[in-house]
């Protein structure tokens, strides 16, 4: 065990052990011997600010006794930027750990921190990450920071095909349906200017573009309609449209049609139909949409289906 | 694609039973009736064996799925509506990853729920378990003693405030801890200013959150003493980013946990507004903390209507709750939230988090529900609820006439059903462990279905410290006339848990100490 206080290496170092405030703290961890001694010596070398090989060495060892601790990640980082490491080894490196360790929010921000220190995308790096999404295809801090990644190397128009990979075999993917926004629609906001509230700071989406997403999203509907996460997207194209909702009316209904209340196949067709009557000032069959959800099809969101049928500026439900 | 038929009116007339509601139904004012003081799981098996004829003329015909009033079914056993017993009304046959596991959960929590409607043990009249309260405790003091695993390392500061803040809501006592949260906490705060999650751990803005919360609830004032709020203030201002958000820490990431933790500690501690001199983000112009903030949180939201860790990633429950609460200290809500979110658009994405048939939250769309969004997500209910009603601010706003927008009947279910471990403490969902984090945040979730909370708006010319109004938020108190809460219709009195401030996420008393020992202070 002993590792560092018998060490030659480390002969010049005075440990220093952990300041617990009390005989009796609050919290206590029960640390090994191991973590407690190279937690000493880092607590040494940060407190002069040594960067070297063998420092690196012991972030490495406490890395892979505790992934959780941001202070030895960010410390780490320091040393490899300024002892100009190589950066594609280190990457190597990470994706063994970041296998195990892949909810580790730390791991992805080291990443991210080594990645912008490399002029172009690593040819592994996407094939790696397709690893991570195979083990867990919603990972939120590993989507977040592909988001970074192709906004970073301009990857906008290779994404495509490995979101619809993903798409194609869980089309409830939310994930996946947000990224494909991120490369369709966010590529041309700024994300430092951009908000959805006043919908300003994006260029045009081409109308092309729009019609083929909105094809793609009804397709993806149709084979599972019950799937919330395309109805949200589609929401979205059509805000960016800027047409209102009418236009899909009669594809809604497909999945909800008032008339055959014991059939509805969607209550997100329910509650966007409700959205497309209103819009078209018919207020009782907007109401009796949202009536429906209420009571029928989606009632443990009665009470917001109920405030939605108040803005109707309709009378109370009937009994 | 499934079509559930329509639900059929059953009737229930109790021939041989009492009706159980009866126990514990609260008077004309609101209060308990004596009968409803008793333990409800004894009260149950106790008195079921025989009743007066009387109550029998109140048991109820017809079932509205949604009806507070207990049922029973012909043996006497409380009912559970159709809602939380059985799968949701449509369901697509494509079969993928989400809904293997979304079935499989419903298939862990569906006998939770619907065992309580078999038994009579442990459960009341509207099949409800209670609260087991000393399990909780227990499990709490011990969590806050040894958490154990080395993972938990770098968030020491943060165990001690899910336990405090736990065991508060559970009624506790924590000021027996002060001294030694002051002792467990001094060696984390570092000369720069911030505090680590433990020595010689550089400042992060969540630690520092735990840190000073927990300072707070575990003794006030005395404790207060041993911040060095000048160095916290320096530090913050090296986390201001041009963006007009923070950084969780120096060299770390930026997303909107580091704006809420940030502007939650300036307000409690009444920090001066205006950067320090050595802050970065003065280069780019900015004089102020709150410099583009409400304009960089309100890029965080997403084409859902929800609000994700950074602009343009996933809408997330945690996250949706750290933007609503910071800008409920930026202004009144009604003033800050409509005005850089899309509250319709919010609003329908906030209401899709609740689930059926299980009844609790999930994070985002197409995930699982899982106990600790109780509070993420159960949290944002009161801010937005506020954002939507009159106020002093607004009186033209419509009164909400609906009531709470969400089921708080389904997350109190779900929380007394399904997180509740059988050694103590709360967990995620059925089948995983409970731990610090989940049984606080479950906890406050359900006590903020208990307590409706609201704003109540900045007295005239009381205009003081730029963050009023995050003040401004009350309890609303049970009255008479008021409408009822229909979570603490459910319960058994003696499950009701200590109500929080909807901002800062400890106890009301605690801020307003805080509040009254630095508002007056000028410099540091
Ligand atoms: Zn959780």
């Amino acid at each position: 065990m002993g590792g560092y206080s018998d060490s030659e290496d480390w002969k010049d170092i005075v440990p220093i052990p952990q300041d617990d405030g009390s005989p009796n703290p609050l919290a206590a961890i029960a640390y090994t011997e191991e973590y407690s001694e190279a937690m000493s010596y880092l607590r040494a070398v940060m407190g002069i600010d040594e960067k070297s090989d063998r420092v690196l060495g012991l972030t490495e060892h406490i890395i892979q006794m505790n992934p959780a601790h941001y202070t030895v990640w960010l410390y780490r980082a320091d040393i490899l930027i300024e002892l100009k490491k190589d950066l594609l080894q280190e990457l190597e490196w990470l994706n063994t750990i970041s296998l195990k360790n892949s909810k580790n929010f730390q791991i992805w921000h080291h990443r991210q921190v080594v990645m912008s220190h490399i002029p172009n995308i690593p040819s592994n790096e996407r094939p790696f990450l397709a690893r991570v999404f195979a083990k867990d295809a919603k990972n939120y801090h590993v989507w977040s920071y592909r988001q970074w990644l192709v906004r970073h190397f301009s990857l906008w128009d290779s994404e495509l095909p490995y979101v619809e990979s993903l798409l194609q075999s869980d089309v409830r993917n939310n994930s996946a349906w947000n990224h494909r926004w991120f490369i369709i629609f966010a590529r041309h906001t700024d994300p430092e200017k951009h908000s959805i509230r006043n919908n300003n700071a994006d260029s045009e989406v081409s109308p092309e573009t729009i019609e083929k997403e909105i094809e793609y999203t009804k397709a993806a509907i149709s084979t599972a309609p019950q799937n919330q996460s395309p109805w949200n997207y589609l929401r979205g194209i059509l805000r960016k449209q800027r047409k209102g909702l009418v236009p899909m009316k009669a594809f809604a209904e497909q999945f909800a049609d008032l008339e055959k209340e014991d059939e509805v196949r969607s209550s997100h067709a329910l509650d966007f139909l409700a959205d497309v009557y209103a819009e078209e000032q018919n207020k009782e069959q907007s109401a009796k949409a949202l009536e429906l959800l209420a009571r029928r099809y989606d009632p443990i969101r009665k009470n917001y289906w109920d405030y939605r049928r108040s803005l109707l500026g309709l009378g109370q439900v009937g009994a | 694609m499934k079509i559930k038929p329509k639900r059929i009116k059953v009737s229930h007339k109790s021939k041989n039973r009492p009706p159980l509601h009866q126990l514990h139904r609260r008077d004309r004012n609101g209060n308990l009736t004596s009968k409803a003081r008793h333990n409800m799981a004894s009260d149950v098996t106790a008195e079921a064996a025989g009743q007066d004829e009387q109550d029998r003329s109140i048991s109820r015909d017809g079932t509205d799925p949604l009806s507070l009033e207990a049922r029973f079914d012909e043996q006497g056993r409380p009912q559970v509506p159709e809602l939380y017993t059985s799968s949701p009304p449509i369901r697509d046959h494509l079969t993928t990853d989400t809904s293997i596991s979304q079935d499989d959960v419903v298939k862990q929590c569906l006998p939770r729920l619907i065992k309580c409607s078999r038994s009579l043990v442990g459960v009341n009249s509207y099949g409800i378990p209670s609260l087991k309260r000393e399990d909780h405790i227990k499990f709490l003091q011990e969590a806050i003693e040894y958490p154990r695993y080395i993972a938990f390392d770098p968030v020491r500061p943060w165990v001690i405030y899910w336990s405090l803040t736990a065991l508060s809501l559970l009624g506790e006592n924590v000021e027996l801890y002060q001294q030694r949260v002051v002792e467990t906490l001094s060696p984390c705060q570092n000369f720069g200013g911030g505090f680590g999650g433990g020595n010689g751990q550089l400042s992060h803005v969540a630690t520092s959150y735990a840190v000073v919360l927990s300072l707070a609830m575990a003794g006030g004032g005395k404790n207060m003493d041993m911040l060095n709020r000048r160095a916290l203030w320096r530090w913050l201002g090296e986390l201001k980013q041009t963006d007009g958000g923070f950084r969780v820490c120096v060299g770390g990431e930026e997303d909107v946990r580091g704006a809420y933790c940030s502007m939650v500690i300036i307000s409690l501690l009444a920090l001066p507004l205006e950067l320090p001199p050595n802050a970065p983000a003065r280069a780019h112009g900015f004089t102020s903390f709150l410099d583009g903030l409400p304009e960089y949180l309100s890029r965080c939201q997403t084409y859902e209507g929800g609000v994700s860790a950074v602009p343009q990633s996933e809408a997330h429950g945690a996250y949706a709750f750290c933007v609503l609460a910071c800008l409920c200290i930026l202004g009144p809500p009604n003033e800050m939230i409509s005005k850089y979110l899309d509250l319709p658009l919010l609003l329908s994405w906030l209401s899709s988090r609740q689930s059926a048939p299980e009844g609790g939250f999930n994070g985002r769309t197409n995930k699982l529900v899982d106990g600790c969004y109780s509070h993420w997500v159960g949290g944002c209910w009161p801010l937005i609820q506020a954002a939507l009603s009159e106020s002093p601010e607004n009186p033209n706003a419509a009164k909400s006439t609906v009531g709470s927008l969400y089921s708080k009947e389904g997350l109190t279910r779900f929380v007394l059903s399904c997180c509740q471990a059988d050694g103590g403490g709360m967990r995620d969902k059925p089948n995983t462990f409970p731990d610090a984090y989940h049984t606080c945040y479950t906890l406050a979730g359900l006590s903020s279905t208990q307590h409706d909370s609201g704003y109540s708006g900045m007295r005239h010319g009381e205009a003081g410290y730029p963050l009023d109004s995050a003040f401004a938020w009350e309890s609303s108190k049970e009255d008479s006339d008021g409408p009822k809460n229909e979570a603490l219709e459910l319960i058994d009195a003696g499950d009701t848990l200590t109500s929080l401030h909807p901002i800062y996420v400890i106890p009301w008393g605690v801020v307003e100490r805080c509040r009254e020992l630095f508002s007056k202070k000028t410099g540091f």
